[in-house]
């Protein structure tokens, strides 16, 4: 088949869906600039009230305080999720045996249930451990995420045998091999993963708020539920707060992206 | 093997930083709890420009004669702290409640029966409890026993457009003292002629049903605690003027609570029937000032107790088992939301919260004419439905009976049959405290 | 040699395994043991299997695990299938502005839950934009109320979920696709193979590890699925689209809470998932 035609059919579809998936964006752009009895009256055009939305919120909320901290934790959850997340999948399939795949069944089974259930008893052995109130005990059950580790493992299967084997005659190390070559020539995995990383730490919340409960490690997520808790709420600045929140993903992503070019083959081979 | 060494070395500083990190954020974080000195008193609390503005005042006031006293505010939505709270409870660890919480009232009896231990008994503590309105004293007492400072009021009030009404021939006296037979009259009129609805509705929500049942000092429990909803004329009665009033247009659907407030602020709908509160919402549409006024809501027709007064919604202060200092605390409280006509003279004005503290309502201020009401005297109006509100137990099950109910309201809506919806309405109840 | 690399594996796994045994595994065994007991307060007493044997006579729940069936059969199969073909249109090098339309598809997920929930509902209000353009079309007579009624809420929730999860797959897709040499491509285009055979005998066979674990963890998502849920419909009308986290939340923390009965409902999700899972590994693992 011609493939101009092929191209304008794909542009086509690309657009229909781009136009679809940022419309509520731009929404939220739009109502970041309205006065709140607008925003919700569905008004489409832009308004002149982004000032006034904005003074109101760092009036009432401690807006950018509240956006370092989810910067601080998100990063450092990423970071280490990554990690800890890489060296189990890809252990998994590299050194694959009876025991591991055991092993590997039950990290699976430990995210089907959901988190709901896990809260009581997580609070009481965080009070016997004193976890309650740090800001480590609200990172550490998102450091070993199932879903990180069933990923890594999915695309350390494409990662050649024969290249392992003959870095191991050429004398590197296991040590080496996972940081010399694997992370190397997994950029598009790791770009992957800490996209999706960065937004579950970024959206994370419920656990947060139940065992830190202070002002001064309020983060972007408890902060837009402050804004929709009272008898009023003022949808203009809610809007805003949550334009800002969004933002910091969608960064991360543009950044990340470029990564999804450069496969496996450029490095390995 | 020198590389190998740096990435070992890159680990292990990460790893130290990563412990450091989290020390320093613990420290942080110990600090917030050791602001809990003796003069310090923590504080979960919802809503920044009502609860927690009210709370900051009394703070100021109370500082005057305790120079160091301070309060440590946690700004806590009322869904957050109802998932803190259960987490805390159920993990039997009450060491991270704060001093006070501010409850729902709805959501008292559940608590304080279900946790004994949850919240501190008040009642030989020096607060004057007979100088509250009764109605809303009965929330947060359980078996003669006061468990908290009732504050926030939920007195219900009917807000009308007097532009509109004008429009269609009526004026506010004929919306006043009516039941809603009457209601529904004018209702189809103004809906026929200027094309609004008198009222609207979140869908999904039994909100309405109980606020009419509470006008009449019907509640959903018999004397032994179970639910009396099946077979229930006057829950029947209530439903069947919800599906009248939303067939018949007098009443308008919306799904969400953001569509609700839209139904008024954008002037899709020319009435308002909710806890008083609902005048700060209604509030917010500042080009139709001068343009609303307030009466009393419609009463149950035919029903010898029917009043056209009820309440919805509304919130106490709770010292908790956990205070460090429950005389500092009971003395603030008493002081303050139980004792300081300056306190409600300040916040009144400025965030429309109404007290619950009978002195209050003798002064001045709720006198005011309210020029976004057309000069009409709202609060002292308001304090006078509040005296004349039934008072209504909602039990420890409420929750669940609330959303048993709103089912069957949708369900019915869906052209189900009522008696067969408030018969599984009851068996959901029943199965839900047969635990 | 192989003693070894096996040592080394095991090290490799244990940070991994010693935080999932410490915040998963043993809360985990917690909520079991308590799902076997029943009681209101603090005081809770031994209830063999009566917490499970409830869960079946329970209307709201067997609702909201049919709901949850139904999201699972509509909604996954749909996305999943937009998602690669948005991921393959997007692998294509020559395509020009491939990061922006990337970004823009991937947006949705990361839109927060409160704005998107009042979007979505405004845009199926009764006098919202669906309807708007559904009777200017002449597909509807008069407009609907699509939150009212049972089944267009349900189908609600699925538009919501396709809008906001195809992007967030498409993102795994992409990921996986850079395993496929871009020559195997070049190769196929020179034999001749159109789009849709290109598709089905390259893409879909060497994506297969990824798009098991996508259909892992969609499973495992909409059968736990929550926000959608109690943001978007509030489980209405009625409980008509309420889903079994959504039910579980309210009876652990809206009620009057019993704890062993709301931790017998989780470990029916992790039942069903488990389950779905282990078939879904049969159907696509094709090592063994």
């Amino acid at each position: 088949m011609n493939s101009k035609v092929k191209m304008v059919f794909t542009y086509i579809l690309l657009g229909v869906a781009t136009v679809i998936s940022v419309f509520p964006l731009l929404w939220m752009v739009i109502a970041a600039t309205n006065k709140s009895v607008d925003v919700i009256a569905g008004k489409l055009t832009i308004g002149s009230f982004i000032v006034e939305n904005y003074k109101n919120l760092v009036a009432q909320q401690p807006l950018w305080s509240s956006f370092l901290n989810s910067c601080k934790y998100t990063v450092l959850v990423t970071v280490f999720a990554l990690i800890v997340s890489a060296l189990a999948g890809y252990a998994f399939e590299i050194y694959r045996d009876k025991a591991k795949e055991r092993i590997y069944g039950v990290v699976l089974m430990s995210m089907m249930i959901p988190f709901v259930a896990l809260m009581v008893p997580l609070f009481r052995m965080y009070s016997k451990l004193g976890l309650l109130n740090s800001a480590i005990g609200f990172m550490l059950p998102s450091l070993a995420t199932p879903l990180l580790i069933m990923m890594f493992r999915t695309n350390a299967k494409a990662f050649p045998v024969d290249i392992i084997e003959a870095a191991r005659i050429d004398g590197l190390s296991e040590f080496g091999i996972f940081f010399k070559m694997y992370i190397p020539s997994m950029k598009s995995i790791f770009a992957a993963a800490g996209v999706v990383t960065f937004m579950n730490a970024w959206n994370n919340y419920l656990w947060a708020k139940v065992i830190m409960s202070d002002n001064t490690t309020q983060t972007m997520p408890m902060l837009i539920s402050n804004l929709i808790s009272g008898y009023v709420t003022d949808y203009g600045m809610l809007m805003l707060a949550v334009l800002i929140t969004t933002i910091p993903t969608a960064i991360v992503f543009f950044a990340l992206q470029k990564n999804f070019v450069e496969g496996i083959t450029g490095s390995v081979k | 093997m020198k590389k190998r060494f740096v990435s070992f070395m890159l680990a292990a500083v990460m790893s130290v930083g990563l412990l450091a990190g989290c020390g320093s954020g613990k420290e942080e974080a110990d600090q917030g709890a050791s602001k809990g000195d003796e003069n310090t008193l923590t504080v979960w609390a919802w809503d920044q420009s009502f609860n927690i503005y009210a709370m900051k005042e009394a703070e100021k006031i109370y500082q005057k004669d305790h120079p160091e006293f301070k309060l440590n505010i946690v700004e806590t939505p009322w869904d957050d702290m109802q998932t803190q709270l259960g987490t805390i409870v159920g993990a039997g660890n009450y060491s991270k409640l704060p001093d006070i919480c501010l409850m729902q009232d709805f959501a008292y009896q559940k608590y304080v029966t279900t946790y004994p231990d949850l919240y501190l008994d008040l009642s030989d503590s020096q607060i004057d409890f007979s100088q509250f309105a009764e109605g809303k004293l009965a929330a947060s007492t359980v078996d003669g026993k006061h468990y908290g400072v009732p504050f926030d009021n939920g007195t219900e009030v009917a807000c009308y457009r007097t532009d509109i009404l004008e429009q269609a021939g009526y004026t506010m006296d004929d919306l006043t003292d009516i039941d809603w037979n009457r209601f529904i009259e004018i209702g189809m009129d103004v809906y026929d002629k200027t094309g609004y609805s008198l009222l609207s509705v979140q869908a999904g929500s039994s909100d309405l049903i109980y606020q009419m049942l509470q006008s009449a000092g019907f509640g959903t429990w018999k004397e032994d605690g179970t639910p009396d909803i099946a077979g229930n004329e006057n829950i029947k009665q209530c439903i069947e003027i919800y599906q009248e009033m939303r067939e018949k247009n007098v009443l308008a659907v919306v799904n969400s609570w953001d569509e609700y407030v839209a139904t008024f602020t954008s002037g899709k709908t020319a009435g308002v029937i909710n806890g008083c509160w609902i005048l700060a919402s209604v509030q917010t549409a500042e080009d139709q000032s001068g343009k609303w006024a307030i009466t009393n809501m419609p009463a149950l027709p035919g029903v010898a107790s029917a009043t056209n007064y009820s309440n919805q919604g509304g919130s106490t202060w709770a010292i908790t088992s956990n205070c460090k200092n429950t005389e500092l605390a009971e003395d603030f409280l008493s002081a303050t939301f139980a004792g300081s006509k300056e306190l409600y003279d300040t916040i009144l004005p400025s965030s429309g919260a109404l007290a619950t503290w009978l002195p209050a309502s003798e002064s001045e201020v709720y006198n005011e004419p309210q020029e976004f009401f057309g000069g009409q005297q709202i609060y002292s109006l308001i304090t006078e439905f509040a005296s004349k509100t039934p008072s209504v137990n909602l039990g420890v099950y409420y929750t669940e009976a609330n959303m048993a109910l709103a089912t069957a309201v949708a369900n019915v809506s869906g052209g189900s049959d009522i008696d067969a919806e408030l018969k599984t309405a009851q068996d959901t109840v029943e199965f839900n405290m047969g635990k | 040699m192989r003693g070894k690399q096996n040592a080394v594996g095991w090290l490799f796994l244990t940070p991994a395994i010693l935080l999932i045994c410490a915040f998963s595994l043993y809360p985990m065994i917690s909520a079991l043991i308590t799902s076997f007991r029943t009681g209101t307060g603090t005081s809770m007493s031994f209830a063999g299997l009566s917490n499970y044997i409830r869960c079946f006579q329970d209307d709201v729940f067997i609702q909201s695990l049919k709901n949850c069936v139904f999201y699972l059969i509509i909604q996954v199969p749909i996305m999943l299938v937009l998602a690669l073909v948005l991921a393959s249109a997007l692998n294509n090098p020559k395509l020009k502005g491939r990061g922006f339309f990337r970004t823009a598809i991937f947006l949705p997920c990361a839109t927060s839950l409160v704005a998107y929930a009042i979007i979505f509902r405004s845009l199926f209000a009764t006098d919202g934009f669906v309807n708007l353009i559904a009777v200017k079309l002449g597909i509807l007579d008069s407009a609907y109320n699509f939150l009212s009624h049972p089944t267009s809420a349900r189908i609600v929730i699925i538009v919501a979920l396709i809008w906001r999860w195809t992007g967030y797959n498409m993102v795994f897709y992409l990921a996986g696709l850079q395993n496929i040499e871009y020559s195997v491509y070049e190769a196929a285009k020179i034999d001749g193979a159109s789009a849709l055979q290109t598709f089905f005998k390259i893409t879909v066979p060497l994506l297969k590890p990824t798009i098991l674990m996508t259909a892992i963890m969609s499973t495992n998502g909409t059968l736990q699925l929550f926000d959608e849920s109690m943001n978007l419909t509030h489980g209405g009308p009625g409980n008509a689209s309420i889903t079994m986290s959504h039910y579980i939340y309210n009876m652990s923390f809206k009620g009057v809470p019993n704890f062993g009965y709301t931790s017998a409902m989780s470990f029916i999700i992790l039942i069903m998932v488990a389950i779905l899972a282990f078939v879904q590994m049969k159907v696509g693992d094709e090592r063994e």
